[in-house]
């Protein structure tokens, strides 16, 4: 499998010299060396937005995954019909085509989530980090390869987004998934600040601190 | 045939006509039942305003049962509001909110009781405020404030006072940060009580 780590352009990093499994590495990637947030900071507008509430990220997270997994695969999956120069074209299609399907099911199964998550939805289809991994990877790897890609770039992109909410609506609201936690939901001085945008920024930013040092003292450790 | 000129052009056509199809199927398919959620959805926001008792756990269909029985449409003589009848008898009036919030459109009802002054409830349905401070409208500890509040004479009939302040038998608290809704929301209710109230009394007490 070393030519997907050829190809793999967004990675700055060089290659770990120890040979793992193609699974693993794409695993590893997409949650901790190549991470959505805090290692290529994309996707960060939903990020965000749609964290004061574990519930609203939760869902968005799972509609992020979906998309991008699928995304990868299906762009994958028509790599080698598709021709070079329109490929953007295609792939923002296929992007949007199953973003408004989960359009559709959260309108007419789940209509207090659709409206509670507003644009937000729709506004996948520009996120980075799907049309990052369906150029960088999936226009060049197998469809299988591609489809675990878009999946743990997708769940990199949800842990840390499920981190900032469980912070934002804890301290904010002291409340998780909309249950009062005790000692925050009493005695707690809820910071308002946390549920408002700029808790967003404070939040994210701090974590991908945390997140950034771990990860130079791997680098360290490593070299 | 991947050299041509055309292909792109074939291709792209191919592709956009066959993911557009699906699309089009499925919006298809649930279009009726996205119509019904949000013909549901203002239902609910009536009843809730009102003063009837619903089982905490009411389907949607008995809901929506609930609702044909006991409500009437709005009408001219109604003000446009609601009426919730038991026999012949008006017991109250759901008088639907709307305007501006911080964010978005805010819709909703109050229930103004027969005597034209005691307000039974209030429910919104379509609100994007911010959520865990704004967005508290739509939540009980908010909304229950309003039971049994009396609309004041003037052109203010009910009023928002900062948590902690002592009320008054119109005033209700705000939401502590969230200043922008709460002022819009105080002025939706205003607005839409005063001219929901002239209009009905301007035709006479036989306000059916």
């Amino acid at each position: 499998m070393s030519a997907v780590a050829e190809r793999e352009p967004a990675s700055p990093r060089p290659r770990p010299r120890k040979r793992e499994s193609a699974l693993r590495k794409t695993m590893k990637e997409g949650l901790w060396d190549n991470n959505p947030i805090f290692r290529q900071v994309l996707g960060i507008c939903s990020a965000l937005a749609v964290t004061n509430l574990v519930l609203n990220t939760a869902v968005m997270c799972l509609a992020l995954t979906w998309t991008t997994a699928l995304s990868c695969l299906t762009v994958s999956l028509l790599r080698d019909w598709t021709p070079h120069r329109i490929r953007m074209m295609v792939q923002t299609l296929i992007i949007a085509f199953y973003v408004i399907l989960v359009d559709l099911a959260l309108k007419a199964y789940w209509p207090e989530m659709s409206r509670s998550l507003g644009p937000y939805v729709g506004l996948i289809i520009t996120n980075c980090i799907i049309m990052g991994r369906c150029e960088a990877f999936a226009r060049s790897n197998s469809p299988g390869m591609s489809f675990l890609d878009g999946l743990f770039s997708g769940l990199g992109y949800s842990f840390v987004l499920l981190m900032v909410a469980v912070l934002r609506e804890l301290l904010g609201m002291g409340s998780i998934l909309g249950v009062p936690v005790p000692y925050f939901s009493t005695a707690w001085d809820k910071w308002i600040i946390m549920v408002m945008p700029p808790g967003a920024f404070f939040t994210l930013a701090c974590l991908i601190w945390i997140f950034r040092s771990i990860r130079s003292g791997e680098e360290e450790k490593s070299a | 045939m991947r050299e041509k000129p055309w292909f792109p052009v074939l291709y792209m056509f191919v592709i956009t006509a066959f993911f557009s199809s699906i699309l089009i199927g499925l919006s298809r398919f649930t279009r009726e039942r996205v119509e019904v959620n949000q013909q549901l959805a203002v239902e609910k926001a009536v009843l809730e305003a009102l003063p009837i008792e619903l089982p905490p756990e009411a389907s949607s269909l008995e809901l929506h049962q609930t609702f044909l029985e006991r409500i009437k449409d709005p009408s001219p003589a109604s003000g446009g509001a609601y009426v919730l009848i038991a026999g012949d008898k008006v017991v109250a009036y759901a008088v639907p909110l709307e305007g501006k919030g911080y964010w978005d459109t805010i819709k909703g009802f109050i229930g103004i009781d027969s005597d034209m002054g005691t307000v039974t409830g209030i429910s919104f349905y379509e609100q994007s405020e911010t959520p865990g401070l704004g967005a508290e409208i739509a939540q009980p500890p908010f909304r229950s404030q309003f039971v049994g509040k009396r609309m004041a004479q003037g052109n203010r009939p009910l009023g928002f006072l900062p948590v902690g302040s002592v009320l008054g038998e119109s005033e209700v608290h705000a939401i502590t940060g969230a200043t922008q809704t709460s002022t819009r929301v105080e002025r939706i209710i205003n607005e839409d009580l005063l001219s929901w109230r002239s209009g009905v009394l301007s035709r006479g007490d036989s306000a059916l």
